[in-house]
């Protein structure tokens, strides 16, 4: 099973149409991946789906890197008891 | 003193918990007005302090000019349609009268019928009253209606004294006005003088002696039949700021008229025109200054630019006497679909009953409004017009919009709201529709509709009933 973090990026290259490669994980979402506010939110839903897992709105949009996506959406998976 | 000596420091006061300002902004009515000192006005070289407070506790009241001025701008009204504009005038200024008068022509048939069948409405407020030239026969017709007061026409203005009415002399104009206003008196009716273009007047040479000389008249007569002077700022001239001379301060000619000519409050009223988009401001400004009547029309349809909004000055009143006082606000978008359903327009960003008056377009603005509704809009428009706030959207409304006017479509409130993550969908599409179709147009409602059942079925379903 791929992990969380290959997920992750699978996904933000997917909604912001990015090759994998390009991705880094101290890369800011706006600000080096060129996410737009719409594609944000796109983001967040993509990675709720892709987890089958809900994020709370506030917490989820003030994620800013590629890390700290990993890491939040990480401990969201085990306060939902959902296996990664 | 220099600038520099007025400097002081300001420093901050820091609080965790917001001071929203309730006292003013309650929301449950308009923003209140509240004075913290006098108006102060320089007449005549002396220094005369006005206080506001003072004039708020007045009989300030709203009289209508709707049928009269407000038609010389339109088609004419058919007698239903006049008939079904005051029943709901009456119940927009509620029993105590704040729409204290309005004022019928009487020449023809549908007038006088027109009249009569609002009068059989059983109404007392608004009182009708005429509208007549400065004829003295035409008193018969007022007479024969059964009215006590009538408008007529007395300007006072050289270009109307002279070269529109062709007296050869102030005196002879004035010795034909005051031969009406006699007229009136014999007929027992009251004459409201008109004084049209007081603000491109003589006002020493003219204005002032001839009101002197109706004040002088009307200490012959009954208390009841005393001349009430209607200040008529006919092409929009005036101005309501401090330090204007006159003949276009509206301070100054309210306080000459109040003062110095001794017209009592209770018979000052003041008309205006919305040449220099000033209407309302002056309007209000007659109130404080010492007028207790402001004539309008139902959204300011009037000849030319029009008339003070008469739902404007129902707001003001509200915000000046600090309670609705038996007005009832909603009839405002009662009149407004009413006048639409006749083919009056009122522009989309008309305030208070525009289509769009409470619509707010940018992600930022509805952002806050998901928030606390307070923070775009200027009052509880819900309950005082029947009129949420609502976000219209574009390529500027962002995800914040779009989860707006979902939550409001579906009817959603509190907990219930539907987060901005879960209307992705339909913002991709929103954006899409600018970025990607090059659209140069607002979105309509129905096109939401559409795509809410389209892109959210799970939703539509829960919250709509409807099985997709």
């Amino acid at each position: 099973m791929p992990s969380v973090q290959d997920r992750v990026v699978a996904v933000t290259a997917r909604v912001l149409q990015l090759d994998e490669s390009e991705i880094k994980l101290e890369q800011n979402f706006s600000a080096d991946l060129g996410a737009e506010s719409v594609q944000s939110i796109e983001l967040v839903a993509n990675f709720e789906e892709e987890f089958g897992i809900e994020m709370e709105e506030d917490a989820a949009l003030s994620v800013d890197t590629v890390a700290s996506a990993v890491e939040f959406i990480t401990k969201v998976c085990e306060e939902q008891g959902v296996a990664v | 003193m220099s600038v520099a000596d007025r400097r002081k420091d300001h420093p901050l006061i820091d609080t965790t918990e917001p001071n929203l300002l309730e006292e003013t902004f309650d929301y449950s009515l308009p923003p209140l007005i509240k004075f913290d000192g006098p108006m102060v006005e320089t007449i005549d070289g002396e220094q005369i302090t006005f206080d506001p407070n003072a004039a708020v506790k007045r009989d300030i009241h709203i009289t209508d000019t709707t049928f009269r001025d407000g038609q010389q701008a339109r088609p004419p009204y058919s007698i239903d349609q006049m008939v079904h504009i005051f029943d709901l005038m009456a119940k927009l200024g509620g029993p105590q009268g704040v729409i204290r008068q309005t004022e019928f022509f009487l020449y023809t048939k549908n007038d006088r019928e027109t009249l009569d069948r609002c009068r059989d409405l059983g109404h007392d407020f608004p009182e009708c009253t005429g509208w007549i030239r400065a004829v003295k026969g035409d008193f018969r017709l007022v007479k024969e209606a059964g009215l006590k007061e009538t408008g007529m026409l007395t300007s006072c203005s050289d270009y109307h004294i002279f070269n529109k009415l062709k007296f050869k002399s102030r005196q002879e104009c004035m010795d034909s006005y005051c031969e009406v206003v006699d007229a009136a008196f014999e007929a027992g009716i009251r004459p409201r003088c008109h004084l049209e273009d007081i603000t491109r007047a003589d006002w020493d040479g003219f204005v002032m002696p001839f009101v002197d000389r109706l004040m002088r008249m009307s200490e012959q007569v009954a208390d009841e039949l005393s001349v009430k002077i209607r200040i008529c700022d006919t092409m929009g001239f005036g101005l309501h700021y401090p330090g204007v001379e006159l003949p276009r301060s509206v301070p100054k000619m309210v306080y000459k008229l109040n003062q110095e000519c001794g017209v009592p409050s209770s018979r000052l009223e003041w008309h205006g025109h919305n040449d220099f988009h000033r209407v309302h401001a002056n309007g209000a400004t007659a109130w404080l200054y010492g007028c207790d009547a402001l004539n309008g029309t139902l959204f300011g349809f009037g000849e030319r630019t029009g008339n003070p909004p008469i739902e404007g000055a129902i707001m003001e009143y509200i915000a000046l006497k600090g309670s609705l006082c038996g007005i009832q606000t909603e009839v405002i978008t009662e009149l407004a679909e009413y006048m639409r359903s006749i083919g009056l327009p009122i522009p989309e960003n008309y305030p208070f009953v525009g289509k769009h008056f409470n619509t707010t377009r940018a992600g930022i603005h509805a952002g806050g409004l998901r928030s606390d509704e307070r923070i775009y809009n200027i009052c509880d428009t819900t309950a005082l017009l029947g009129r949420p706030p609502r976000v219209a959207l574009t390529d500027k409304s962002g995800a914040d919009g779009v989860a707006l006017w979902v939550n409001d479509f579906f009817g959603l409130k509190g907990d219930e709201r539907i987060s901005k993550i879960k209307v992705h969908k339909l913002a991709r599409w929103v954006m899409d529709q600018y970025e990607v179709e090059g659209r140069m147009t607002a979105i309509s409602d129905e096109e939401l509709e559409q795509k809410t059942e389209e892109l959210m079925p799970v939703y539509w379903e829960k919250f709509k009933g409807v099985a997709v």
